[in-house]
């Protein structure tokens, strides 16, 4: 059993506050990834589970044992690096076996040694590259070497730190699916930190979207989607971003806005006249004729993506993206248009607290 | 046509460069190719008395030289000095760079402390080193094995007083290259289950082997050189236990001494060519450069 816990986990840096009060439970088998912008406490999370930083407060728990006093060297963890982190006097070979010769005690044989590279290299295609060093391999080659060291020891939980941010984009789609095929083949527990929320969408079992230190939420790709907590994770998950747009509540079914009224489909636990933020994605807004509209806008520009186009306008003081399909009839910049909304998919956000209220 | 214009083109750059080379050319050419000529010539042509009259005596008149006892007692004694600098100060470099390879509240303090010997003129500090072991009032006047007055005491005291020299640049440069050594193939080692010590001997040592090469090449090679340290210390004795060829070819000033003193100079000079060029070849197989 290799589940992960997090207990009221703190760290800060002298003054400065990394990780604020993290609780988050990360099931056996589960592919947790944690998401968030840059500085969030993402990494730091991941390096407090490693044992390459002390937990400044609060108690960190791996499978049964209260890890926090437990050296790095003694975790059973292994961590692909965003760099790789290969060692680049070795070989290849030396690379993947290097898990298995670091500790004397209880090593491995030889024989059995050879055994699990020479499987480790079959899983990740680096059979021909063994007696490579690093230096001579792409960068697509050398975070399969990362990976086959990391999965050579079978260990009990993975760690990965934007393993994928090194590779170019064609690449980092293909290995985003290898990844999954590999957690799923190995049947252990995967965190994984990213700033990228399409790999945390199409790769997670869970996500955890972090900001500030702080967990702002936790659950699968598509719960956090369509429900996303607060206006933090709404803005962040979703591309292109979730349309946000301030307002006022009249009835527990409407909100009044600059340009409009906005229809809400599932009642907010406001009350009439409180201030609010409005949310609604791209896809659940159709362009139509200004009368009868929900709200006002201006067209101020259109991105064809061949499949689809984005349709860029202002709605008062916000720029919202609608998506169409890309036969949807012609639109001119700069004309006037009304917006209809779907009322289901409405999220209403309090301004001043910025939680979710329905 | 083109290969006209390019030749005409790269000659009139050509011309541009050679004179700005030429000071440099100059340079060399007053103190180290005519001296080097000079040492050939006087090494082949033996003078006689105070009269310009020399006879060529040939390889044969060198060969007589590098065969000598002299210079066979000179060449042991370098070696010596060699072995017992090069090695120590290596090892006294890396473990102190080691030990100020942290972050620690402070540390620079230590860092500028270690590195100090490279700012004082290797006099200087063999006069201080010498004020230390002297027999009246010297802090090491009773440490026996420090007796310069002793051939054994004379080679050791000298030693130490040039690792004590060297260790400030060996300790920044291994603190550079251990700098160099990314954090995160550390981390990566460590989580590979490598205590401290086999991470240093499997990872650091080898990532910073290209930095140790170049130390022990310029270790070696300061110790072939070294003069001042001796001159000042122990002048070549006593019973000549530290008249390393260096220092035995500077003595060597006489009219009629120039013969054997060039022939010296050339067999230090192969010595010093032998010992780098056998130290790259050897040590270039074993060395990590990255890409």
């Amino acid at each position: 059993m290799s589940q992960v816990s997090f207990s009221h986990v703190s760290k800060h840096f002298g003054d400065s506050v990394a990780v604020d009060d993290l609780s988050l439970e990360v099931a056996d088998k589960e592919f947790m990834v944690l998401l968030g912008p840059s500085g969030c406490g993402k990494t730091t999370a991941l390096r407090m589970i490693a044992g390459l930083e002390s937990i400044t407060s609060g108690d960190l728990i791996i499978g049964q044992t209260r890890v926090n006093d437990i050296a790095a060297s003694e975790r059973d963890i292994a961590m692909v690096f965003q760099s790789y982190a290969l060692y680049p006097h070795m070989t290849v070979r030396k690379n993947i076996e290097s898990p298995l010769v670091a500790r004397r005690a209880g090593r491995l044989d030889g024989a059995e040694r050879d055994r699990r590279v020479g499987e480790a290299a079959d899983v990740l295609g680096l059979t021909e590259y063994l007696d490579r060093k690093p230096g001579a391999l792409s960068g697509g080659q050398r975070q399969r070497v990362a990976l086959a060291r990391a999965i050579v020891r079978r260990p009990e939980v993975f760690l990965m730190d934007e393993p994928l941010s090194n590779l170019d984009a064609k690449l980092r789609t293909q290995t985003r699916l290898e990844l999954v095929e590999l957690w799923r083949r190995l049947e252990t527990t995967f965190i994984y930190v990213t700033h990228d929320q399409v790999e945390a969408m199409t790769m997670g079992s869970k996500i955890a979207v972090m900001s500030a230190g702080k967990l702002q939420q936790v659950g699968a790709p598509q719960a956090v989607y369509e429900r996303p907590a607060n206006l933090f994770v709404a803005a962040f998950i979703g591309s292109p971003p979730m349309n946000l747009l301030e307002g006022v509540l009249e009835t527990p079914q409407s909100a009044s806005v600059a340009d409009g009224r906005v229809p809400i489909g599932n009642a907010p636990s406001v009350g009439a006249g409180a201030a609010v933020t409005l949310g609604i994605r791209p896809e659940h807004v159709r362009i139509g004729g200004v009368e009868g509209a929900d709200i006002g806008a201006t067209v101020a520009s259109v991105e064809l993506l061949g499949h689809e186009r984005h349709v860029i306008c202002n709605v008062g003081p916000s720029r919202w993206v609608v998506r169409q399909g890309s036969d949807d009839g012609a639109i001119e910049v700069g004309a006037r248009i009304g917006l209809t909304v779907d009322p289901a998919h409405v999220h209403v956000f309090d301004s001043a607290t910025t939680e979710r209220v329905n | 046509m083109s290969l006209v214009v390019r030749r005409s083109r790269r000659t009139r750059e050509a011309l541009p460069a050679y004179a700005m080379l030429a000071p440099l050319l100059v340079v060399f050419a007053i103190f180290a190719y005519y001296p080097f000529y000079r040492i050939i010539h006087f090494a082949l042509y033996q003078k006689f008395g105070n009269s310009d009259a020399e006879s060529f005596v040939g390889t044969a008149g060198i060969l007589d030289v590098l065969k000598s006892d002299d210079f066979l007692s000179g060449l042991w004694i370098t070696v010596k000095f060699m072995l017992y600098t090069v090695p120590a100060g290596l090892v006294l470099g890396v473990l102190m760079a080691v030990a100020a390879h942290r972050r620690l509240k402070g540390i620079k303090i230590f860092q500028t402390i270690f590195s100090s010997t490279i700012a004082s003129s290797v006099a200087v500090s063999s006069v201080v080193f010498l004020t230390l072991v002297n027999k009246q009032a010297g802090y090491f006047q009773n440490v026996g094995w420090l007796n310069i007055e002793t051939p054994g005491g004379a080679m050791r005291g000298v030693a130490l007083s040039s690792v004590w020299q060297n260790i400030g640049l060996t300790f920044i440069i291994v603190l550079a290259g251990l700098q160099a050594v990314p954090e995160e193939i550390n981390e990566a080692a460590t989580l590979d289950g490598y205590g401290p010590i086999r991470r240093f001997f499997r990872v650091t040592v080898p990532m910073i082997s290209p930095t140790l090469l170049f130390l022990a090449v310029v270790l070696v090679v300061q110790a072939l050189q070294a003069y001042a340290q001796i001159e000042i210390l122990t002048r070549g004795g006593p019973q000549k236990s530290t008249e390393t060829l260096l220092y035995k070819i500077t003595q060597l000033q006489g009219r009629t001494d120039l013969q054997t003193g060039a022939s010296m100079a050339i067999g230090l000079f192969i010595l010093t060519l032998v010992v780098s060029v056998g130290q790259f070849l050897m040590l270039n197989r074993r060395v990590h450069y990255d890409n």
